[in-house]
């Protein structure tokens, strides 16, 4: 990995000398050996404090909407799964490529900084293991799809177990079961949109949560009005989310939010696929949802 | 200081007893509880509407007519303010306050009065200029300034143009953005028009309101007319919830705006972030 | 000294619950926080008296997260409010740390002076019983002695415990409302004499003189274009400080009738500060990570006399992208005031 890291970082400092990008996005190292974080260079010097270790767990590519009105020319790492949120905001228009100079890094699982603070910091009595992050152990996709260079060796899939296994175990509950599950976990919704907020595929302009005029979804942390937010925007996330896991990594009430997603994804691949978000960058192609056709079926409207 | 032992978010209940449409989207609404007036309110004090099932919003006091009702210029702009419009005359709403600290009328006394306003901005100065109208002895000189986008857009017209220029010692300004057919006033923004009048500071206080590019600008022309900080006023706005600071929102700086303004002078503002 | 064994915890609990509702910090799951001794279950919690810290703050307690506050029925044009939800059950926070419990001082400053005093907060606060528990071993986060606050003599408490670590808690009641619960479970507490652990220090510290004064300076820097970059606006930090209080008020209903009902909110959010004709005085994210740290380090010491950071680290831990306050007080502390 410092292999990499120093590679990174001779690109990184080749790009902004010679002024081809504004910032490159990359991660640098916090207060702590296992806290690394997202980081912004804008000089050479900066440049020195880039860091790619086992912790760089971030996908980077969400940064990039902070950026999306502005000129600014942006380098920045991705590995397998971020990539693939490149190529969602490629899609949905967000971004232009020509704007972009994407490092790809072949990835072999990363540990989850958020998860070794909390671990660390004397108020969690139920530390995890310190092994994998959670999400790269349904990792599909380790190797970027898009990347103007890449690094690192390619790398197999850290995916454990059947895929959907997790869904079918839902799927397979009664009703009443699956809403007390449900209930259970989204009860302890805070509202602090964090899964929102980290999303590639939430690029909208103005939040439905946030319409004001009017209001779809309530400010109460009632179960109705969780179940509420969460829904609507697991049905958003139809189709665009690159399961990147970022939402579930950083939800600080442990919501298995990917359970939701996962379970859009073997819907969307089941009855508009094959189908994977983001695998791919087609200029002008679309998720399945983002598409209309006349003969497209309306029986149940 | 909140009076009563009651609770302060809690509202009374007010019934709507007159609406006047003012423009295309501003109404005024007079209101008054069943022992008339629900508070006493000082020219420039704040306080909150509720149509109770949809929403509260603050509003500044346009008037308060004696102790018999409460008036209220409201612009449509929200979905409050919308529902608002559709109500009819006897629709009960729920309302608390007085919030806010006011304009400073017993400071300005013996001074002589420059009110510029623009669009709704004219709502809450209309309470100090009413005041100062009926406290004629107490105030010199009054000119005032006003301007709206069209003609139609001019609230308070009958004031505007028959009551407040038969005032005595009184000069009364229109102004519109844009010419249109019928109207032979002045067309020009409010800033502009107040560098042509350009009125002498000499004992004078100067006080506007409107929407925040036109203060901003108001605010650099009286600067330059040679306008002291101290001899400007201007009332602002923010989103407001509870109006009794607490829930943190309309801060500027460590101000609250619902407690400590909504009327600052320039002096006092200058001490405080640029951000409203 | 009065002296409590850990072993009969449980039964004080039970015997406290017959009157109050207890909130203890528990280890549930992945997560730890205050939660009442009703819902306590063996099989899926573990009581923690002696964590660190619990991750969730106590802030709910006394200031919930959505809490209702009337309800009213409109018929025709006639409204009628129905009935105000003061809540006045007795409740006791059994074991909050110095830093939570200054953060109770701070938001009572908030709800409870300035011109006017909450009320929905001053019925909950009134009621509320603060049984705060001395902090010998600071973690790698913590920061209070820095703020302000010694971790051993937590402020402010109705009874303050210690732990001596051998099975047994020093009870020190430290007000009229502690005296009373201490009579209430008299029959557990035992005068012995035990030794008290030796304090450490926290490992972390920070520079906060001067910060306040220097930030007043500093509104138009761009050091806050620099550290806002990483944020990404969401409110995990303002939700897990036990000091931040802002709320929304909203209103739910249902053809004639519904209540208004009030809820955490978060200056990171956009709709925060929206006004309804369009302008928004913090339209940006750094606007509002600017507002949030001044809040936090100038604007509530500057209204309130101390700052709005009790050094607890919940932020330092929680933040996805590892925004630490204490690397921006220093970082400002660094910096010229004008760049």
């Amino acid at each position: 990995m410092m292999d990499i890291a120093n590679k990174i970082k001779e690109i990184a400092k080749k790009l902004l000398e010679s002024g081809e990008i504004d910032v490159f996005i990359a991660w640098e190292k916090g207060n702590f050996d296992y806290q690394t974080r997202p980081f912004f260079a804008r000089t050479a010097d900066d440049v020195e404090k880039i860091v790619f270790d086992e912790y760089s767990v971030h996908n980077l590519a969400n940064f990039l909407l902070k950026y999306r009105d502005g000129k600014e020319k942006i380098g920045l790492v991705v590995k397998g799964c971020d990539s693939r949120g490149i190529v969602r905001l490629l899609e949905d228009s967000q971004f232009q490529r020509d704007r972009l100079y994407i490092v790809g890094v072949c990835c072999p699982g990363m540990k989850d900084p958020l998860q070794t603070m909390k671990d660390n910091s004397g108020l969690n009595k139920n530390p995890a293991a310190d092994s994998l992050a959670a999400k790269c152990k349904s990792c599909i996709q380790p190797n970027p799809v898009i990347y103007d260079e890449l690094l690192g060796e390619q790398q197999n899939p850290g995916i454990e177990g059947e895929r959907f296994a997790r869904v079918r175990e839902i799927e397979n509950m009664d009703a009443g079961e699956r809403y007390q599950f449900f209930a259970g976990v989204l009860s302890q919704c805070i509202r602090c949109y964090a899964c929102r907020q980290v999303c590639v595929a939430c690029n909208c302009r103005t939040c439905i949560f946030d319409e004001t005029r009017p209001q779809w979804v309530g400010r109460e942390t009632s179960i109705e009005d969780n179940m509420m937010y969460h829904l609507v925007r697991a049905s958003h996330m139809a189709g665009r989310c690159i399961e990147c896991g970022e939402c579930e990594r950083v939800c600080p009430v442990n919501i298995p939010l990917m359970l939701i997603n996962q379970k859009l994804v073997k819907d969307v691949s089941e009855l508009y696929g094959p189908y994977e978000a983001g695998m791919e960058y087609i200029e002008g192609a679309k998720p399945p949802l983002s598409t209309y056709k006349e003969n497209d079926p309306d029986d149940f409207i | 200081m909140h009076k009563c032992d009651c609770n302060p978010l809690v509202p009374d209940i007010v019934e709507v007893i007159e609406i006047v449409e003012e423009t295309p989207d501003v109404k005024t609404f007079n209101v008054k509880s069943e022992k008339g007036v629900p508070f006493d309110v000082m020219p420039g004090q704040l306080a909150m509407l509720s149509l109770v099932p949809v929403g509260e919003a603050m509003f500044s006091v346009s008037w308060q007519e004696e102790k018999e009702y409460l008036q209220f210029a409201i612009k449509r702009v929200g979905l409050m303010t919308d529902e608002l419009h559709k109500i009819d005359v006897g629709q009960q709403l729920g309302i608390r306050g007085p919030y806010g600290n006011g304009f400073p009328v017993e400071e300005c006394k013996g001074k002589d009065m420059l009110f510029i306003g623009g669009g709704i901005g004219l709502a809450p100065l209309r309470s100090f200029i009413k005041y100062c109208f009926k406290h004629r002895q107490d105030y010199g000189k009054i000119q005032i300034l006003y301007g709206s986008r069209s003609y139609a857009d001019l609230c308070f017209k009958e004031e505007l143009f028959e009551k407040w220029p038969g005032q005595k010692d009184t000069e009364v300004f229109v102004t519109i953005d844009n010419p249109e057919e019928g109207w032979d006033g002045h067309v020009g923004f409010v800033p502009s028009y107040l560098e042509e009048i350009n009125p002498d500071p000499a004992g004078k206080i100067a006080v506007t309101c409107g929407p925040p590019i036109m203060i901003k600008f108001v605010l650099q022309a009286l600067e330059k007319m040679g306008y002291t900080d101290e001899q400007v006023i201007t009332t602002l706005e923010m989103r407001m919830k509870c109006g009794i600071g607490k829930c943190g929102r309309c801060n500027i700086g460590s101000e609250y705006i619902c407690l400590d303004g909504p009327v600052f002078n320039l002096a006092q503002l200058k001490k405080l972030p640029p951000e409203w | 000294m009065k002296v409590l064994s850990k072993d009969k915890l449980e039964t004080v609990f039970n015997r406290l619950a017959q009157e109050s509702d207890v909130y203890v910090p528990m280890q549930r799951g992945e997560q730890s926080g205050f939660f009442s001794f009703l819902t306590y279950d063996a099989a899926r919690d573990e009581i923690a008296l002696d964590i660190l810290n619990t991750y969730l703050p106590p802030k709910n307690i006394i200031l919930p997260q959505t809490e209702k506050m009337y309800s009213f029925r409109q018929e025709g044009t006639k409204v009628n409010i129905e009935e105000v939800y003061e809540d006045s059950q007795p409740k006791i926070i059994f074991g909050i740390r110095g830093c939570d419990a200054k953060a109770v001082e701070c938001l009572d400053m908030v709800f409870l002076t300035r011109g006017y005093e909450d009320s929905f907060y001053k019925s909950r606060r009134e009621n509320t019983v603060i049984i705060a528990n001395a902090c010998y071993a600071p973690g790698p986060n913590c920061f209070c002695e820095s703020m302000g606050i010694d971790p051993v003599n937590p402020r402010p408490a109705d009874v303050i415990i210690r732990d001596t670590g051998n099975g047994t808690l020093v009870w020190e009641a430290a007000s009229d409302k502690g005296k009373k619960i201490s009579d209430q479970i008299s029959e557990f507490l035992e005068e012995k004499d035990v030794k008290l652990p030796e304090a450490k220090q926290c490992q972390r510290q920070v520079a906060y003189d001067g910060v306040a004064e220097k930030l007043r300076d500093m509104f138009a820097s761009p050091v806050w274009d620099k550290l806002s970059e990483p944020c990404q606006n969401c409110g995990i930090c303002t939700y897990l400080c036990p000091t931040c209080y802002c709320f929304d008020i909203q209103v739910k209903s249902w053809g004639e009738e519904g209540y208004r009902f009030r809820c955490w909110d978060s200056c990171m959010y956009r709709e925060y500060t929206q006004m309804a004709g369009g302008h928004n005085p913090r339209e940006t994210g750094t606007e509002r990570f600017r507002n949030r740290f001044l809040h936090k380090l100038e604007f509530f010491k500057e209204r309130y006399g101390t700052s709005l950071c009790t050094g607890c680290g919940r932020c330092i831990i929680a933040c996805p992208v590892g925004i630490d306050i204490t690397n921006i007080v220093d970082l400002i502390k660094e910096v010229d005031a004008g760049a």
